[in-house]
């Protein structure tokens, strides 16, 4: 057993955006995070209101898929890092079916904290998303003291 | 024969040395003048001659006269002195006495002619006889004092007068005689003055003859040849052929020899010129695919050939003399065909890719290279000018870069393409399979046939996701878009990374997995990662297949420059038919009967992909109990292909 620095509540009571042009995905996420537990999740299928959704929710972890259209993943990637201050630690996992070397590198460059290719382990997919949950609140911890 | 003679005298003459023409040209009129000179001299003499004795002549005849009155005028005296013994008589008789010796002395000297001479004795007797009687006559008066009738005076004057009478005879004789003979010189100096004349005539036309006989041996000798040789120069400057070949041995012959054999070897030398050029302008003539030609320094055209009249279409006689801007199109006319001149000028050559102008008022392009033509000294002589039609060439380019930009867009359109497909088959099968994932962790809640079917779900989820996976990764092999990371591999750490990750495939299946390292330290080359996937395929399939046999095994040989990896079972091995089509995409073997092994069908065509991306080929070996799958790679050099 890997030694539980932070509450599972804690790290359940976070807040979740997940942002993807698949009704489908949302709705697999949704049931994913549910099922996990989480209790504060926000979900999004027009990536145009993604932005404002981020500026507005202040999400603790973001989930974001990358091919969309009007707005792609990258842009949002670049938005949010426009948005966020330099100090703060608000991970996003990229969640994507552009499994090509590229778009991971260039994901990741843009600020993505993680990578996971679909179709996914629903399961990694959740061990990842806690485990950036637990880091961001470290991080958070960190800057109190 | 007599023209022969001439002719061979002539030659004789011809071939005598300069110095002897000379010689003879001057001394011949000189020898001549010589002659006139002495003939002349001699007449002159003769004629002095002749004169002298008429001047004699003339004297004699005036002596004797002298004499004669002298003697008369003496005997006159005496006779007077005789009658009158008066002294004064004897004045004349003194005188007679004083000069007639005298003049006879002159008389005998002057004397040359025999008759004359003879009478001139008798005169002289007479002389003497005539003076002893008045002698004796002035002696008879002076003794007898007184004039008288003497008888011995009288006697004495009487036989005086006889003598006078004879002398006056002699004297006659004398007179005559020397009348004759006056007469005679005069004749004679008359005949030398004409022959004096005559011969002066003769040696004045001797002398003319002598000057014209010079001046024609010196002009056949030498002065028209001379000036043969100078026409010859003239010919021989002009570059014309020498009419003839003289043989004549002397300077001038030998010189004009030289001038005929300079000519001769000047004309051979023009004629290999003549035939080279010839030769030359035959073969740049001929030339179909470039148009030569020449420019004089100021750019007009000077020569033209067919390549030039097939590319530009003028025929030489349009174009000759014309400026070459003509064939530029009249965007570039003012000032690309001076610039060109001055590039070719300055830097020896230069060359242009552009549009030209036909005589029809097309265009091709063309590529033209112009070269400054310079002589020995550098003087610019002109230049000359290639001209490729190059439009076809240019459209080949065009329509290749065209075909290549299509291809490149094509390329980027299957990658494109690759790449929507495969997110347009991952996204369905995200939520399939995160669904399935969802509702087989809930299995419990379920009954048990739904629990099957949830099974079937993720597990027909699973192999289509395998499919695409792969039928994506062959496609993008195909292509070209597969990104391989070729490197040098070591063969032992290979094959045991290999084997590591086979192990429990081949023990899941219950075989024994046996790995026979190469035993050498070789190595190969290609993508590590695409080579294990390989073995992995090669290996499952044998673990999948050979479930009736007790081995698998993992091995590989060095042989020359390629590394051969082999996987060998001693399972049921393939049917023979179904060799050929073993590694073409969905042709599961003996799909019926194996319903209960699971695969996509692509992994050996994937693999066959693989290997030959990377320089190598994959095969096939039915074993005597078994079977045995191979592929081949690169040593470490590298890429043979």
């Amino acid at each position: 057993m890997p030694v539980r620095l932070i509450e599972p509540h804690e790290i359940l009571s976070r807040r979740i955006l997940a942002i993807d042009d698949e009704e489908a995905n949302i709705l697999l996420l949704r049931s994913l995070l549910e099922r996990e537990g989480y209790g504060d999740i926000h979900t999004l299928t027009d990536p145009t209101a993604a932005a404002a959704a981020y500026a507005d929710l202040a999400p603790d972890l973001v989930l974001l898929d990358l091919m969309m259209p009007q707005i792609d993943g990258f842009q949002l990637l670049e938005a949010f890092s426009r948005h966020d201050r330099a100090d703060e630690f608000r991970p996003v996992l990229v969640l994507t079916a552009d499994t090509t070397l590229q778009a991971r590198r260039r994901a990741l460059a843009l600020g993505a904290k993680d990578f996971v290719a679909k179709p996914f382990d629903v399961i990694e997919v959740a061990l990842r998303i806690s485990n950036l949950l637990e880091t961001r609140i470290l991080y958070e911890r960190l800057r109190q003291h | 024969m007599t023209g022969l003679r001439t002719r061979s005298s002539s030659r004789l003459w011809a071939n005598r040395p300069l110095a002897l023409k000379g010689l003879v040209v001057v001394a011949l009129p000189l020898l001549i003048l010589l002659g006139a000179l002495v003939s002349l001299y001699l007449a002159s003499n003769a004629e002095t001659r002749a004169e002298a004795d008429v001047r004699r002549a003339f004297a004699i005849q005036r002596d004797t006269y002298q004499v004669h009155a002298l003697l008369a005028e003496a005997a006159a005296g005496v006779r007077g002195f005789a009658l009158t013994r008066e002294q004064q008589f004897l004045e004349s008789y003194r005188k007679a006495e004083a000069n007639i010796p005298a003049t006879m002395t002159r008389l005998d000297r002057a004397i040359r002619d025999r008759v004359v001479r003879r009478h001139f004795e008798e005169l002289r007797d007479l002389t003497v006889r005539k003076r002893e009687g008045l002698r004796r006559i002035v002696a008879l008066a002076e003794n007898n004092a007184r004039p008288s009738t003497d008888g011995a005076l009288t006697q004495a004057l009487k036989s005086n007068k006889v003598v006078l009478d004879q002398m006056r005879g002699a004297i006659d004789n004398i007179q005559r005689r020397e009348a004759v003979l006056l007469e005679y010189r005069q004749a004679r100096v008359e005949e030398v003055r004409q022959r004096f004349f005559k011969l002066t005539a003769i040696s004045a036309l001797v002398g003319l003859l002598g000057s014209l006989a010079a001046v024609y041996l010196f002009s056949t000798g030498i002065v028209r040849r001379v000036r043969t040789l100078e026409g010859s120069a003239e010919r021989l400057a002009r570059g014309e052929p020498l009419g003839y070949m003289p043989e004549e041995t002397d300077e001038v012959g030998r010189l004009a020899q030289r001038l005929g054999r300079a000519s001769a070897l000047l004309r051979a030398r023009e004629q290999q010129l003549r035939d080279s050029e010839e030769r030359f302008r035959l073969v740049v003539d001929r030339v179909r695919d470039y148009g030569i030609f020449a420019l004089d320094p100021g750019g007009v055209v000077a020569s033209w050939n067919l390549g030039a009249e097939r590319i530009k279409g003028w025929t030489a006689d349009d174009i000759l003399g014309e400026h070459f801007s003509r064939f530029y199109p009249h965007e570039t006319r003012d000032f690309m065909p001076a610039q060109m001149l001055d590039r070719a000028r300055e830097d020896g050559a230069a060359e242009d890719e552009g549009w030209r102008m036909r005589k029809d008022g097309t265009r091709f392009w063309a590529n033209v290279v112009i070269t400054a033509l310079r002589d020995t000294d550098g003087t610019l002589r002109g230049f000359a000018k290639v001209t490729r039609d190059m439009t076809e060439r240019r459209a080949t380019e065009d329509a290749l870069r065209s075909a290549r930009e299509d291809a490149i867009a094509a390329n980027l359109a299957k990658s494109e393409f690759l790449s929507r497909t495969s997110h347009e088959l991952r996204t369905p099968m995200t939520a399939i399979l995160g669904f399935g994932q969802l509702l087989e962790i809930d299995a419990d809640e379920f009954a048990g046939h739904h629990r099957a079917a949830i099974e079937q779900i993720v597990k027909a989820g699973r192999h289509l996701l395998s499919l695409i996976n792969d039928l994506l990764d062959i496609s993008s092999i195909e292509a070209g878009g597969a990104e391989l990371k070729l490197e040098r591999l070591d063969l032992d750490g290979l094959l045991g990374e290999a084997y590591e990750l086979a192990a429990p495939i081949v023990a899941a299946a219950g075989l024994d997995f046996r790995l026979v390292q190469p035993g050498t330290d070789g190595a190969s080359y290609g993508d590590r990662r695409r080579v294990i996937q390989i073995i992995l395929n090669l290996v499952g399939n044998a673990a999948k297949y050979a479930r009736s046999g007790s081995y698998v095994s993992l091995g590989c040989t060095v042989d020359g420059g390629r590394i051969c990896v082999m996987v060998e079972d001693d399972g049921p091995g393939i049917p023979s038919a179904d060799i050929p089509r073993l590694f073409t995409a969905f042709d599961r073997l003996g799909q019926q009967d194996r319903t209960r092994i699971e695969g996509t069908g692509l992994g050996l065509a994937l693999s066959k992909s693989l290997v030959e991306s990377m320089g190598g080929t994959i095969g096939y070996d039915p074993l005597q109990r078994g079977a045995r799958f191979w592929f081949t790679l690169p040593d470490g050099a590298g890429p043979t292909v």
